[in-house]
């Protein structure tokens, strides 16, 4: 459903080399693109790869690659170079078990902080998480409009537990919408033209009409290498700065609140549906908890998280991973509740196990 | 001002009055002029050449070249950026763009897989590496292409390792343009020429001197280079020039609007079964890989989905495709399903030695308690299993192929969930007429021994 949305988007180009469990998504744009009048081609690499995407972004094409965790640790350097030259991109990073080449058969939700942290400086890179096949179509449509509109890598984060299972799904509930484009440059303007470090360029493809100037080094607005300028700063300010102006505009969650409930379920991707499950066996049980699934893991959902925390003591994150990492991003909000742990890696965290660590609060 | 690259041919792509930022004598000043005379030679429109730049001394070129389009990189993945550009242009836009990539040593040899597959894919990429033996950037390190004997600042006993021979690498990767030369030939310039005129890969080795530390610490001057290529047996002059290989836009284009969408299956509707489902049912089939244990699943979950059930299958197997255990989860159930996976299976079926492994280690057959009907192969023994076990000939009956897929079909005809007609249209429609008697076979000769 990932290819099938990217196809709805308008994603042009595709470049992939194999790895499970992300392998289907580069069938699948093999398969799909030709016959819309776009490419779909192997790379020798995850760094070829990801370079061939954002070469072909740069010509003004929609494009994107998938791949899983080894993968991914080849690709972020890159990942960087999309970030600093405001190149859209998507990338479909589905988890497996790590660390190292770990379990490729086994799905996991330890990529979390990787894909967000990737970067030198403090930038954030939009990550959306669906946790279903409906949602993957979805949010891949969404993922390719933030790429574009605001310029930037988005990461489509899921893991080998969705990417792998197939699930019955409503076409005709699909979204017919295709992705947004990218604003473009007004004529004679600088590459990176903005008034105010929350603006957001218009795009000037290389091989258009128009001189342009793109550096992976820092630079000023029209794209030249610049070390230290007042206007270089500006520029790396704006990076992150036309992210964060905009952080409401990137919340997607979905919140089943209850009245009176002092416990808060917080989950996502393929967990999330197993704490939903618990949830509803918890309020058939007479227990009152309140739950949220977050689909848009950063920039974080901070204000749909701080108004789902009204009146709870008791704060449960179940996550596939060992330590709780997209906790450890959410703990600050938190200040005050008493913040909890489900987690596991090798298998997926079972209704019954939130349930218990639900039960054990009361 | 963004300069204007409206203009048709320039007088000159290199900036006037351009100061370059390199040592005095070093070879990239010969380089940069012998690429603008080239430019100038075929009169491209500065519009339609992009000039991608790695990481070095050779990559600040990029600033001096006012009316093209530039793209300083990251290093050694100049070329794989400019393969992406070239790809976008040639396939799926104008296919306008000369895509020229200028790189050092150290960027050829970090980024060689690069090179290599641009050279494969025959893109419209002309690459010019500027070959000085060095790293010049961070001080002088030796690198892959440091020639035997040379001192450098991480070899101060002169270079024990001897050099790549680039050409001759991208000559064995099909690359249809491959020359090597001194930055200070006559001939450079014309070489240049036929490089970026040409629609295919090219490769253009160029070797010069590092005068800040080749020159520094070893007797090297200028007319030493040709020297020094005959001891490392480095051909100067043009070494390839085929004319047999067509660029990968020739050769990517005709598939283009005639490759079918991923072929779908129409999953037929099936009557509502008699007794429908009220609760979630988990069923989990274990056997062994290549006998169609996932396949036969999901033609079982799609048998499910026509009925209007809410349905999900996920498989597992190891590492490798064709070998050891291979295993379905399906779930049904009349609502959304939320947890995909199973808890508690309602039904373990194991078909093979392979699934039997499979079901213990992964702890199926504990999860199964005393309240799954487990389902065991009879040429399997079944002591460790006690509870609601029962024997089935199933590679007897439907052969080992088959006995997944028979296994679920006499399991939704057991349950009344379908009909054996039901069932064999749905195998019919998704493997055939043969298999589908075998199916329509099997399940009667299961139901008239009451096996189930």
């Amino acid at each position: 459903m990932i290819v099938e949305g990217a196809v709805q988007a308008g994603c042009k180009f595709f470049a992939g080399y194999p790895i499970t469990p992300a392998t289907g998504i580069f069938k699948g744009m093999v398969d799909m693109l030709p016959g819309r009048g776009g490419l779909a081609l192997s790379a020798p690499d995850e760094i070829s790869a990801i370079a061939y995407a954002i070469g072909a972004s740069l010509r003004g094409l929609k494009a994107m690659t998938a791949t899983s965790g080894p993968g991914w640790a080849l690709m972020t350097e890159s990942v960087q170079f999309a970030l600093m030259t405001e190149t859209p991109l998507v990338i479909a990073l589905v988890q497996r078990l790590g660390p190292s080449t770990g379990g490729a058969t086994q799905g996991a939700q330890g990529d979390v902080l990787l894909a967000e942290y990737c970067t030198s400086g403090g930038y954030t890179i939009p990550v959306l998480c669906p946790a279903t096949a409906m949602e993957c179509y979805s949010l891949a449509i969404l993922a390719f409009t933030w790429a574009e509109v605001y310029r930037t890598p988005v990461v489509l984060l899921t893991d080998k537990e969705i990417a792998m299972t197939s699930e019955r799904i409503d076409d005709h509930a699909l979204c017919p919408m295709t992705a947004q484009d990218r604003p473009t440059a007004k004529a004679g303007s600088a590459a990176y033209a903005f008034e105010f470090p929350q603006e957001i360029p218009g795009f000037r493809p290389v091989g258009g009409y128009e001189k342009v100037t793109v550096t992976g080094s820092a630079h000023d607005k029209q794209g030249r290498l610049q070390k230290n300028s007042p206007e270089t700063v500006q520029v790396l300010r704006h990076l992150e700065e036309k992210i964060r102006w905009r952080e409401q505009d990137f919340s997607v969650v979905e919140s089943d609140l209850q009245a009176g409930a002092e416990t808060l379920v917080v989950s996502y991707g393929v967990t999330s549906r197993a704490a939903l499950q618990a949830v509803v066996r918890a309020r058939a049980e007479g227990t009152a908890v309140s739950f949220l699934a977050i689909k848009s893991l950063f920039p974080v959902p901070k204000k749909a998280i701080v108004k789902a925390l009204a009146g709870i003591r008791t704060v449960i994150v179940p996550e596939e991973n060992l330590t709780g990492l997209y906790r450890s991003v959410l703990s600050s909000l938190f200040h005050g509740a008493d913040v909890r742990g489900v987690n596991k890696v090798g298998s997926m965290i079972t209704p019954g196990e939130i349930l218990e660590a639900v039960k054990e609060v009361q | 001002m963004t300069a204007s690259t409206d203009n048709l041919a320039s007088e000159t792509y290199l900036a006037p009055n351009a100061v370059f930022p390199f040592c005095k004598g070093c070879g990239h000043s010969h380089v940069l002029r012998r690429l603008d005379e080239a430019l100038r030679a075929l009169r491209l429109p500065a519009r339609d050449v992009v000039l991608v730049t790695d990481i070095g001394c050779i990559g600040l070129a990029d600033s001096l070249f006012p009316t093209i389009h530039t793209v300083h990189t990251t290093h050694g993945r100049s070329t794989a950026f400019a393969t992406g550009i070239a790809l976008a242009d040639s396939v799926l836009s104008e296919r306008r763009l000369k895509t020229i990539v200028l790189i050092g040593d150290g960027g050829a040899m970090i980024g060689l897989q690069h090179l290599v597959h641009a050279a494969m894919l025959n893109v419209d990429v002309t690459v010019l590496v500027g070959n000085n033996f060095v790293y010049g950037m961070t001080g002088g390190q030796g690198s892959s292409l440091t020639p035997e004997g040379l001192v450098t600042a991480t070899t101060p006993e002169g270079n024990v390792v001897p050099p790549m021979d680039l050409c001759g690498i991208l000559k064995n990767s099909h690359a249809p343009f491959v020359a090597r030369h001194l930055a200070t030939d006559r001939a450079l310039s014309a070489t240049l020429q036929e490089a970026i005129a040409t629609p295919n890969f090219a490769l253009v080795e160029i070797l010069e001197l590092c005068t800040e530390y080749a020159s520094r610490h070893n007797a090297m001057i200028g007319s030493a280079l040709k020297e020094l290529a005959r001891r490392q047996g480095w051909e100067l002059g043009t070494i390839v020039a085929r004319t047999d290989r067509q660029p990968y836009h020739n050769r990517i284009r005709p598939l283009n609007g005639k490759r079918d969408l991923r072929p779908g299956r129409t999953i037929r509707a099936v009557q509502t079964p008699a007794h429908p489902l009220r609760k979630e049912l988990g069923i989990v089939v274990a056997g062994s890989a290549g006998e169609r244990v996932q396949s036969s699943t999901a033609v079982f979950s799609e048998l499910m989905l026509g009925m209007g059930y809410h349905v999900t299958q996920k498989n597992d197997n190891p590492v490798t495709q064709g070998s050891g255990f291979s295993l379905s989860e399906v779930k049904i159930g009349p609502s959304p399903i939320l947890y995909t996976g199973i808890e508690q299976p309602d039904v373990l079926g194991i078909l093979s030695a392979d699934g039997w492994r499979e079901a213990v280690v992964s702890g199926w057959r504990a999860k199964a308690g005393e309240t799954a009907e487990v389902f065991v192969d009879k040429s399997l023994p079944c002591d460790h299993f006690s509870g609601r076990v029962r024997h089935l000939p199933l590679r007897e009956v439907f052969g080992p192929e088959w006995a997944a897929l028979g296994f679920l079909m006499t399991l939704a005809v057991r349950d009344r969930f379908a009909s054996v007609s039901d069932c064999v249209e749905a195998v019919q429609d998704a493997f055939g007429e043969a298999p589908a008697e075998k199916v329509r076979w099997g399940v009667q000769q299961l139901q008239s021994e009451a096996a189930l």
